[in-house]
């Protein structure tokens, strides 16, 4: 993988009357990088990347894709292609001629036969040109939506919402496909999605988005990790959002922070935030608590409370903890074939905690 | 369950044209019916020339009246299906041709392609010609122009509703596989309607085969179709049965275009890829 930047895009805004859709977006996308635009639905990640297909122009701001500016360049003239959500299959021809599309009147007539079979086969439909459009699965008609956009040999594939059609197994095996397919062609991939899990699966960087902005990009590692603000942790992934305060900052690296009455605790400083202040708020992922019947020794920070819900989801058991500090129960989550003891309702309980554990989610704007 | 749509097309469609067949094969004898079975009729009309030169123009013309009628109405379509706003304002307006009645609008035309009318005088006061145009009324022009204009609603609405189906996502993957606006339109939208211009040709041409009111008000002698040879046959001519060889000799022939139009224009839209 090369660090050239296939994708710039410097300040990008989109204005429709006197809504923003987005807003102040820089990000640089690197050559053969799997990319997801993650956000909830009406963050503006579809128009970002309609913007990147030539579909919309910017409102401000400029789109450069590699090393070319596309400011006033037509979608049908850009080095991207797109599968659309819908899959957008021509209804009228068979799937051959789908995947042929783009390529007729620019090609030898042999060539595209032949292009045309090497994408169905990369697809796994090797052999379907003859198929109607309209007799495909909804798992077919994604593959042709992509056979039909790979044989243009893009330099940046556009996909939006390429799974959300799928029903859940079928999602799953086509995160793996999609993955391998990206990693063996070198294409950069610019995926847009509402699900944290398929972003988290398959891309090397994610970048959320919230409300028209591009709140923080990074490796799916380190969104889960540290995330930069509240909005994050909550999105991606369960966390129990505690306030603290913050005691002394010994380091350039850590801190001792005042978590109310689960006591004092070291952690570290995230790097993602950028607002501290005395009063601040930290994140424990549920599967980062300890639960258990006594106190837990080498816990630096422990808490007593009541189990007030338990939900069994098979590979794992969530208990909900109700204290008497925090107003929200905290949400505790065990490996099945980990814990011996199994908790029922209104059981008494410890709660414990380590500092690796303890995200500083920086100043609260809430 | 089917019991309603059974006697409804038994009484409504199937008797009368039984009746229309029974007719063809029987024999006019001044005021009685000679009911014995012949195909006299069909020889005489098929000898006729007259009945072949009128069937044969009929079917040109009303195929004009197709023809011009569609490919006005196409444009229209597709501004509303794919640019206008308010499509139902849009819907509205082209129907209200409708709210007057269709022999009124058939005399509106003679006014205004009159001798005297509203065309020739305008042209006469703006000092473009000295003398009346003739050729604007009473022929195959006169008919085409009005039933085409009467015609249009028809057209317009089917072709809407196939270009409304159509996925706007389609367009934009036909843009983004390198196609322009232009070729993306005679790659996936014109296919894609190739059902709604089908069904707008059938709805036009077969009633029009078959108009003899145009005809005779504005066709004059060179504009008459064969329905006005059919009017005369069961009314001043009194001869009901080659009337009804001459119904169903149209009809026929109606079917046969019908169905060459529908095989060819489908053919047509499957070789656009």
């Amino acid at each position: 993988m090369t660090e050239t930047n296939i994708i710039k895009l410097r300040g990008v805004e989109k204005r429709y009357g006197s809504f923003t859709a987005a807003t102040g977006i820089n990000l640089e996308l690197k050559e053969g990088e799997f990319f997801s635009l993650l956000g909830p639905s009406g963050c503006g990640k579809t128009t970002v990347l309609r913007m990147i297909a030539g579909f919309q122009e910017p409102s401000e701001g400029h789109i450069e894709i590699d090393g070319v500016s596309m400011d006033g360049v037509p979608a049908n003239k850009r080095p991207t292609n797109m599968v659309f959500q819908s899959y957008a299959i021509f209804p009228h021809l068979n799937v051959g001629d789908n995947v042929a599309y783009g390529l007729r009147g620019r090609v030898a007539k042999p060539e595209i036969e032949e292009r045309v079979a090497e994408a169905l086969e990369m697809v796994e439909l090797g052999g379907l040109q003859k198929r109607g459009a309209t007799e495909l699965s909804g798992g077919q008609r994604q593959r042709v939506a992509l056979a039909r956009a790979l044989i243009m040999r893009p330099k940046v594939l556009l996909l939006d919402e390429p799974l959300s059609a799928l029903d859940k197994k079928l999602r799953e095996q086509m995160q793996f496909e999609m993955r391998n397919l990206q990693q063996s062609l070198g294409i950069t991939f610019v995926m847009v999605t509402h699900d944290q899990y398929e972003a988290m699966t398959m891309s090397d960087r994610i970048g959320v988005m919230f409300q028209g902005r591009l709140m923080q990009v990074d490796t799916p590692t380190m969104l889960y990790a540290r995330p930069c603000n509240r909005e994050i942790a909550s999105f991606i992934g369960e966390m129990n959002i505690l306030p603290a305060a913050v005691q002394n900052e010994q380091a350039e690296t850590s801190m001792t922070v005042d978590m109310a009455a689960f006591g004092k605790i070291e952690i570290e400083k995230n790097p993602n935030v950028t607002n501290r202040a005395k009063n601040i708020i930290v994140g424990i992922r549920p599967e980062q608590l300890e639960i258990s019947p006594d106190k837990p020794a080498d816990y630096p920070a422990t808490l007593q409370g009541t189990v007030s819900n338990v939900a069994f989801y098979g590979e794992n058991v969530h208990y909900h903890v109700k204290t008497e500090t925090f107003e929200k129960p905290i949400s505790v989550s065990v490996p099945n074939y980990f814990h011996t003891v199994d908790f029922q309702r209104d059981d008494k309980v410890w709660l414990g905690v380590q500092g690796a554990s303890v995200i500083d989610l920086g100043q609260d704007k809430q | 369950m089917s019991a309603p749509a059974t006697l409804y097309v038994g009484f409504l469609v199937a008797a009368p044209l039984a009746i229309l067949i029974a007719y063809s094969f029987w024999t006019q004898t001044y005021v009685t019916l000679d009911k014995t079975l012949t195909l006299q009729n069909y020889r005489d009309a098929l000898a006729d020339p007259l009945v072949r030169h009128l069937l044969l123009r009929s079917i040109m013309i009303a195929g004009a009246v197709t023809a011009v009628t569609v490919a006005t109405a196409y444009p229209i379509a597709y501004f509303i299906a794919m640019k206008a706003n308010k499509k139902t304002i849009w819907l509205l307006l082209i129907t209200i041709p409708f709210w007057s009645s269709y022999l009124l609008r058939v005399f509106a035309w003679k006014l205004i392609l009159g001798f005297n009318g509203v065309m020739n005088s305008a042209l006469l006061w703006m000092g473009l010609i000295d003398e009346p145009l003739t050729f604007l009324l009473y022929n195959e022009f006169a008919v085409v122009l009005t039933l085409a204009h009467a015609w249009a609603p028809f057209a317009i609405l089917p072709i809407y509703v196939s270009l409304q189906k159509i996925d706007p996502s389609l367009l934009e993957a036909a843009t983004d596989l390198g196609n322009s606006k232009f070729q993306a339109f005679r790659r996936v939208t014109l296919p894609l309607t190739i059902p709604g211009i089908i069904a707008a040709c059938l709805i036009i041409f077969i009633p029009t085969v078959g108009d003899y009111v145009t005809p005779s008000l504005v066709g004059g002698s060179d504009g008459k179709m064969i329905a006005n040879l059919i009017q005369v046959q069961f009314g001043a001519a009194n001869n009901w049965p080659l009337g009804a060889t001459l119904s169903l000799m149209a009809m026929l022939s109606v079917g046969f275009v019908a169905i060459v139009l529908v095989i060819t224009g489908t053919a047509l839209g499957k070789r656009i890829r």
